[in-house]
């Protein structure tokens, strides 16, 4: 167990440094602030990681899952510390991880780039229709209920 | 383990060189007919990655490329993190937004119904289940990578989703937000709850779209759209672990015998066979 949490944390710190150089270059945020902010954010992804592994002996639930929970506690109106978190996070760009997330991403379809090739044609149409059944579904929803509720 | 640091070190050093350099260019952002394209770096490192990968520059090899899977997740820790963060501080905004908001969550599961047995027809195996479970953004990749594991053929179909979505997404999502608007059958309060779909990116281009249809509205619609778009990636976690996975595998496991590559090519054989008695 320690092992692995060690080798998580030296990994989450890698991606860390990626991640704080995106934030600085592509979203022109301030240096001390990306570094404070994107250490914050892998200290809760840390501890979502650890927090995981002691609740897989009970229940198995994604660990993604523990770490968002966390990061929502951390930051909701009950916490001692929201204001800390929410503060010291708020500089940190949404897409900050993505950059660092697409070279990861590629790295790994590298390995069977010829068969994505191959599913290509396949994945845009299921793309397009993936969008579309989402959309058409919520807005359906959301029309039906405002009418409902007389909002409309 | 040591092999491992030198592998990773080659990984990460690559990796950075590539960010520095595509961060440094920036957004790409440009206007069309339709609505705007937004090409963010992560399409030009998606890319250049696969390029590097054992089957075009061989400069990464199968194991690295392996490892470069496991990373995926490792990033997007801190973004759930992050996505967490913003709905706790946010959470009496979102306790507040109503009925309509909250119920047009569960819009995103009809994509299921829609598009499973499409990817099915289409010769998918198991990469159908995490292709069609979501509209597959960055929380949705982040989940499937985590319950199957970076190799896993439901990963795949997610990941396959992804990225066609990061390259194409921003401007079909204009695009069919103008058209269902060119309808007239929803209100403009409705579309713009529908563009939030868990993308920041897409739910930009969709409510910009949108205002620029109905400028009356505009305000309100990207206010519903930021909302929803927030909404979903709080409530989009939870509902994909406890409502769209188990229902997207029910539905596999009932459509697959039926419809699926295998079924199709028996009934096939079956038929020859039939002929073939027939002569």
């Amino acid at each position: 167990m320690k092992k692995i949490i060690s080798e998580q944390a030296f990994l989450l710190i890698l991606v860390s440094t990626i991640i704080i150089m995106t934030n600085i270059l592509g979203y022109s945020m301030p240096i001390r602030d990306s570094i404070l902010g994107v250490g914050v954010l892998a200290i809760i992804a840390l501890m979502g990681l650890i927090i995981n592994k002691i609740m897989s002996r009970f229940i198995k639930l994604p660990a993604m899952m523990y770490v968002s929970l966390l990061g929502l506690l951390l930051a909701s109106p009950v916490s001692p510390v929201s204001e800390l978190v929410i503060g010291t996070t708020s500089n940190v760009a949404f897409l900050a991880p993505t950059t660092a997330l697409g070279a990861f991403a590629g790295i790994s379809l590298g390995k069977d780039i010829k068969d994505f090739a191959k599913m290509s044609w396949k994945l845009v149409i299921l793309t397009i229709f993936v969008i579309t059944g989402t959309f058409l579904g919520s807005v359906t929803i959301a029309h039906v209920v405002l009418k409902l509720t007389g909002a409309i | 383990m040591k092999l491992r640091i030198k592998q990773y070190a080659k990984i990460y050093f690559v990796t950075l060189i590539l960010v520095v350099v595509f961060d440094s260019i920036g957004t790409l952002q440009f206007d069309v007919g339709a609505g705007q394209v937004v090409i963010l770096p992560m399409v030009f490192l998606i890319i250049a990655g696969s390029i590097l990968g054992p089957q075009i520059l061989k400069f990464f090899t199968k194991e690295e490329a392996e490892l470069g899977g496991s990373l995926v997740l490792i990033t997007l820790a801190p973004f759930m993190a992050k996505m967490g963060i913003s709905a706790g501080a946010n959470l009496s905004k979102l306790v507040a937004v109503g009925p309509a908001l909250l119920l047009q969550e569960f819009g995103n599961l009809a994509t299921i119904l829609f598009s499973l047995p499409l990817a099915l027809l289409l010769g998918l195996g198991r990469e159908a289940i995490g292709a069609c479970y979501s509209v597959n953004r960055d929380s949705n990749l982040a989940l499937t990578t985590d319950i199957y594991g970076p190799n896993a053929p439901e990963t795949k179909g997610t990941f396959g989703v992804y990225i066609v979505g990061s390259v194409v997404g921003t401007i079909f999502i204009g695009l069919l937000s103008s058209i269902v608007a060119s309808w007239n059958i929803f209100h403009p309060l409705a579309l713009g709850m529908a563009s939030g779909v868990g993308s920041g990116v897409m739910m930009s281009a969709s409510t910009g779209t949108l205002g620029r249809i109905y400028p009356e509205f505009a305000e309100d619609i990207i206010l519903m759209g930021g909302v929803s778009d927030m909404l979903t990636g709080i409530t989009g976690i939870y509902m994909a672990v406890f409502v769209a996975f188990p229902f997207t595998k029910w539905l596999y496991n009932i459509l697959e015998p039926k419809i699926g590559v295998e079924a199709r090519a028996a009934k096939k054989a079956k038929r020859t066979l039939a002929k073939g008695e027939v002569k």
